[in-house]
């Protein structure tokens, strides 16, 4: 029985079937289902719609805003389980620090409220409302403890109370939360017009890439010359996904899957490319990197395609220095033990192997000192998504 | 009553550990036992997410002295609870050194009780006299 | 190519490892002497194999340490390497062997295998022709396991669960288990070309208070997951408890249902033999008593009918022994083995009917596990609890066990955690114990007990 898998991507539609993947470059002046079914509606005609899988990244992802007792436990767990969850833009605030807060300007999709074990009580107070009075919010959920429940759905309307994300053991317990967040993330996939009209030709759930994605990263190294431990790295337009193997990082999170994920909100090659260009300038690398390449700083004006292969190229630099010991903030990679760097995204269609290859080679030296740098695999026919998508009509059949 | 505890640093000694925590639960401690190679800013976070009313740190192999200077600090930090009791206790010096010296050290750097070299039901058996006291 | 060829490929090529040259360690492994082999050691059982532990930094000093051995008449050679090889860490390894070699100071507690490379260590092994066995305690041994096979190093030691819950608090098991599988495809590979390598379970685990079904439950798991991948000889093994009874029947339980698990799954080709560790807690200051300990030890090991023993030294208390010492060590457990003769053949129905229950209980529940594979089952079980091992550092683990000793020195479990244990078993190990009133004694009687031997 053979299935037809498609992603609706910010930049392209990718088509799988049995014979293999096509791409087709969006016409942004049309709706999308208009376009997709312009591009490949023969196609369609061949497959049921029981047979028709769908996901989507084409609506950015949703916005969060956390706001936690500490760092090592409420905020921690609550940043794992939201990036796992395909959520993209977080921001996060530290309880006690919240008077000196500043609320964030734009409107957020979702803010998560999460502080104590059950059995504690009077973790939040008048502060946190005088605080989301400020915040422009869709949703708002509740993870802390039981015992404030109450007192905050009093004051909080439409406040969406969960299981405390915390045990009492001080371990995460995810699974409502994660839950949550996912049934969000596709409600507002399948929320925007474009993308409900798909419907008329799936008669499955339309999921989020990012949560495909990682459902297929335990497949991976089954399927593709992958080695454990492993990144993914996905630098998009806006911006840059990053899963890896949890043995890379040493946090004291018990898992699920044996692979974590990671956004970089403003990292990207068309929509965030400014923010890239000024974290570019402003790393301490970029002078010996740009020689390396063999290029001025004046290339990061221009907009030729050679401009855009060394963005490319910096982009993958920065999200390995994000992660890396030199940088130490949400995460930190043990770079020195990574088998194999899978890049996919829009940049397998730009860069050469050897280009990727180089860069790589840069940041080992540079970086970690080392000449041996791990194997690179370039998703060039961005095929990961379809593993994770085929597992999935798997498990359901 | 609640104790967060755990071991600094380095120091595997998860036996010390986990008899620690046996004993407590044995005197009718709730436990919150963050095991060995935990952090500072760890055990700060766990006594303010179970709202602890005891932070017992032991430290086996003398590393404690490196990173408890920044207890005051982070303590004010996150406006902890003032009656909180703060403990430490096990090997606190590298090589011989004697109490005189390290109990007042470990006083300054915010500790209300300290147990250098000092026998496990010995040190709890103070710990709850002082408990008492303070009630 | 294959994946796992693949796989080698990129393992293999690190910056602090030997260029690999597969075609040529086929050929060294089809070609090499017997005598290397363990399992051709095994195969005669005519005799308690003797082992000690060790390693050094260096080349030399290692060398000495094997003539030193040899001399003493040696059964199995141990390959010790370094903690900062443990942890995949070959910059620092690499560091530390320099200053070694600059200072003839031992600046690592064991040989690092990876940095001085196979072409190397190989020189070492072939020239003493004898068995050697790799001693770690790594969690990811991908490259350092291809290092002692290309090396001539035929036994491997260690297991995703045995290695990973004694010693690591947040390695995440699921990726010990994946990376475990891999030695075991390299060890079945290698094995289809002269005699099978063998793959050793750590049975001792934390080493205190470990009741006994927990150990056997362990042993047989890591036994199938290596017998699963194709490994055709498995050694399971557990450390002296405290009771000489207690030793006999977990030998019995144990060599019984490992033999019925390996032939259920389909491994009646497979060897399975039983190696003892000497007392793997806390040893005395007083160096004539630890050469008594020893020495009951071995008798115990001969009791059990092992078929090799892994010794300790005079030195226990005090840090990595002499060379002189540890090979005294295993001349005088060669004496006792020599002169121990007419041993009765024991058993205790009651205690072995018990124990035997126990861990079908608990295989029982790792089997019903919904997942679909064995080792996700048992991820799935140490994480729900129904195994749980003893004062593991590990935040997967669930330390709700606990465990204390009975009149004759059996390790009883008198607080269950979540082990799946059926009610009667439960209630006759309770039955042994009489626990003192006072909270605070019980406490101070694990203490006690888990010094049992100062």
């Amino acid at each position: 029985m053979s299935k037809l898998l498609i992603d609706v991507g910010s930049t392209y539609f990718k088509v799988c079937q049995q014979s293999g993947i096509n791409q087709y470059f969006r016409d942004f002046n049309k709706d999308i289902f208009d376009d997709l079914l312009n591009k490949c509606g023969d196609i369609f005609s061949n497959y049921a719609k029981e047979d028709i899988y769908i996901c989507s990244s084409a609506n950015g992802g949703l916005s969060t805003l956390i706001i936690g007792l500490t760092n090592s436990f409420s905020l921690k767990f609550a940043k794992n389980i939201a990036f796992n969850s395909g959520i993209n833009i977080i921001d996060t605030i530290l309880y006690h620090k919240i008077d000196e807060a500043k609320a964030p300007g734009e409107l957020i999709d979702v803010v998560i409220l999460v502080g104590g074990i059950d059995g504690i009580a009077n973790v939040f107070d008048e502060k946190l409302f005088h605080f989301l009075r400020n915040v422009h919010y869709n949703n708002i959920v509740y993870v802390g403890t039981k015992q404030d429940a109450m007192f905050l759905s009093e004051n909080i309307q439409e406040l969406k109370v969960l299981g405390n994300i915390i045990t009492e053991k001080l371990h995460v317990n995810g699974g409502e939360l994660k839950e949550y967040l996912t049934n969000l993330y596709q409600a507002d996939i399948v929320g925007k017009e474009d993308i409900k009209h798909l419907y008329a030709i799936t008669a499955n759930q339309i999921y989020s890439t990012p949560y495909i994605v990682n459902r297929s990263l335990p497949l991976i190294d089954a399927n593709f010359d992958v080695v454990n431990p492993f990144i993914v790295v996905d630098i998009g337009g806006a911006t840059t996904d990053i899963h890896y193997s949890r043995d890379l990082v040493r946090d004291n999170i018990v898992s699920e899957s044996g692979f974590d994920r990671l956004v970089f909100k403003k990292l990207g090659v068309y929509k965030s490319r400014e923010t890239l260009i000024f974290a570019a300038k402003n790393n301490e690398f970029v002078y010996e990197l740009l020689a390396y390449l063999n290029v001025t700083e004046n290339i990061l004006e221009e907009e030729s395609e050679k401009a855009l292969r060394i963005l490319m190229q910096l982009s993958i630099f920065l999200v390995l220095y994000k992660v890396s010991r030199l940088h130490p903030l949400y995460v930190t990679l043990h770079l020195e033990q990574l088998k194999t760097v899978v890049l996919t995204g829009g940049i397998t269609k730009v860069l050469s192997y050897e280009e990727a290859e180089s860069i790589m080679q840069f940041f080992y030296k540079k970086v970690l000192g080392l000449h041996a740098i791990p194997n690179i695999v370039m998703d060039y026919e961005y095929a990961i998504w379809t593993l994770g998508m085929q597992n999935d009509t798997a498990s359901r059949s | 009553m609640k104790v967060v505890t755990g071991v600094v640093g380095n120091d595997i000694h998860v036996v010390a550990n986990r008899l620690i925590d046996i004993s407590l639960q044995a005197r009718g401690f709730e436990v919150f036992n963050l095991g060995v190679n935990t952090s500072l800013e760890e055990f700060i976070d766990a006594v303010v997410e179970t709202d602890a009313d005891i932070l017992l740190i032991s430290s086996l192999n003398g590393e404690a002295e490196g990173w408890c200077r920044d207890l005051q600090f982070l303590r004010s930090e996150y406006n902890l609870r003032e009656d909180v009791i703060f403990v430490i206790g096990g090997n606190l010096a590298v090589g011989e050194a004697n109490q005189d010296d390290i109990i007042p050290k470990y006083r300054s750097y915010g500790f209300d009780l300290v147990f250098h070299q000092v026998d496990l039901n010995t040190g709890l058996d103070e710990l709850e006299r002082y408990v008492k006291e303070r009630a | 190519m294959s994946l796992l060829q693949k796989e080698r490929d990129v393992i293999t090529r690190n910056e602090y490892a030997d260029t690999f040259d597969f075609a040529e360690i086929e050929n060294f492994i089809a070609n090499a002497p017997k005598e290397l082999f363990i399992t051709h050691h095994f195969k005669k059982r005519d005799r308690l194999l003797v082992q000690p532990r060790g390693g050094f930094p260096t080349y030399k000093k290692m060398f000495e340490l094997y003539e030193t051995f040899m001399g003493a008449d040696i059964d199995v050679l141990p390959l010790t390497v370094d903690s900062n090889t443990r942890l995949n860490d070959y910059a620092m390894a690499q560091k530390m062997l320099r200053l070694s070699e600059e200072n003839e100071m031992d600046m690592l507690n064991g040989y690092p295998l990876v940095n001085h490379g196979y072409r190397t260590t190989r020189k070492m092994i072939t020239h003493f022709n004898k068995p050697v066995s790799l001693r770690h305690g790594t969690p990811d041994a991908r490259l350092l396991v291809e290092t002692a096979l290309a090396s001539g190093i035929f036994e491997i030691e260690g297991g995703p669960i045995t290695y990973m819950l004694p010693y690591s608090k947040n390695f995440p098991l699921d990726k010990a288990f994946l990376y475990w599988k891999y030695v075991d495809k390299v060890c079945a590979l290698y094995s289809k070309l002269n005699e099978p390598i063998n793959r050793e379970s750590f049975g001792p685990l934390t080493a205190t208070l470990v009741p006994p079904c927990i150990v056997i439950v362990i042993q047989l798991i890591e036994m199938l997951l290596s017998l699963e991948e194709g490994v055709k000889s498995f050694s399971v093994s557990f450390s002296q408890n405290g009771s000489m009874m207690q030793d006999i029947v977990t030998s019995n339980v144990l060599k019984k249902l490992a033999r019925e698990y390996a032939d259920t799954f389909g491994s009646q080709d497979a060897i399975i033999n039983l190696v003892y560790h000497q007392w793997m807690g806390a040893f005395p200051r007083n160096k004539e008593l630890s050469d008594q300990l020893i020495n009951t030890n071995t008798v115990i090991a001969a009791m059990v009918r092992a078929d090799k023993i892994i010794i300790k030294t005079r030195d226990e208390a005090f840090g990595i022994p002499t060379m002189q010492c540890n090979a005294q060590s295993v001349a005088n457990t060669k004496y006792t083995l020599r002169t121990l003769k007419g041993l009765p053949v024991m058993s205790d129905a009651e205690e072995e009917e018990n124990l035997e229950l126990e861990v079908r209980a608990l295989m029982d529940a790792v089997m019903n596990d919904p997942a679909d594979t064995l080792w996700r089952k048992v991820f799935n079980t140490i994480k729900s609890g129904l195994i749980d091992v003893p004062f593991s550092p590990h935040i997967i683990n669930h330390n709700a066990v606990i465990t204390i000793r009975d009149d004759q020195g059996n390790i009883r479990i008198i607080d269950k955690g979540k082990l799946p244990l059926p009610e009667r078993c439960f209630a006759y190990e309770k039955s042994k114990v009489n626990l003192p009133e006072s909270k605070t004694e019980v406490i101070n009687k694990i203490i006690h007990d888990i010094g049992a031997m100062l």
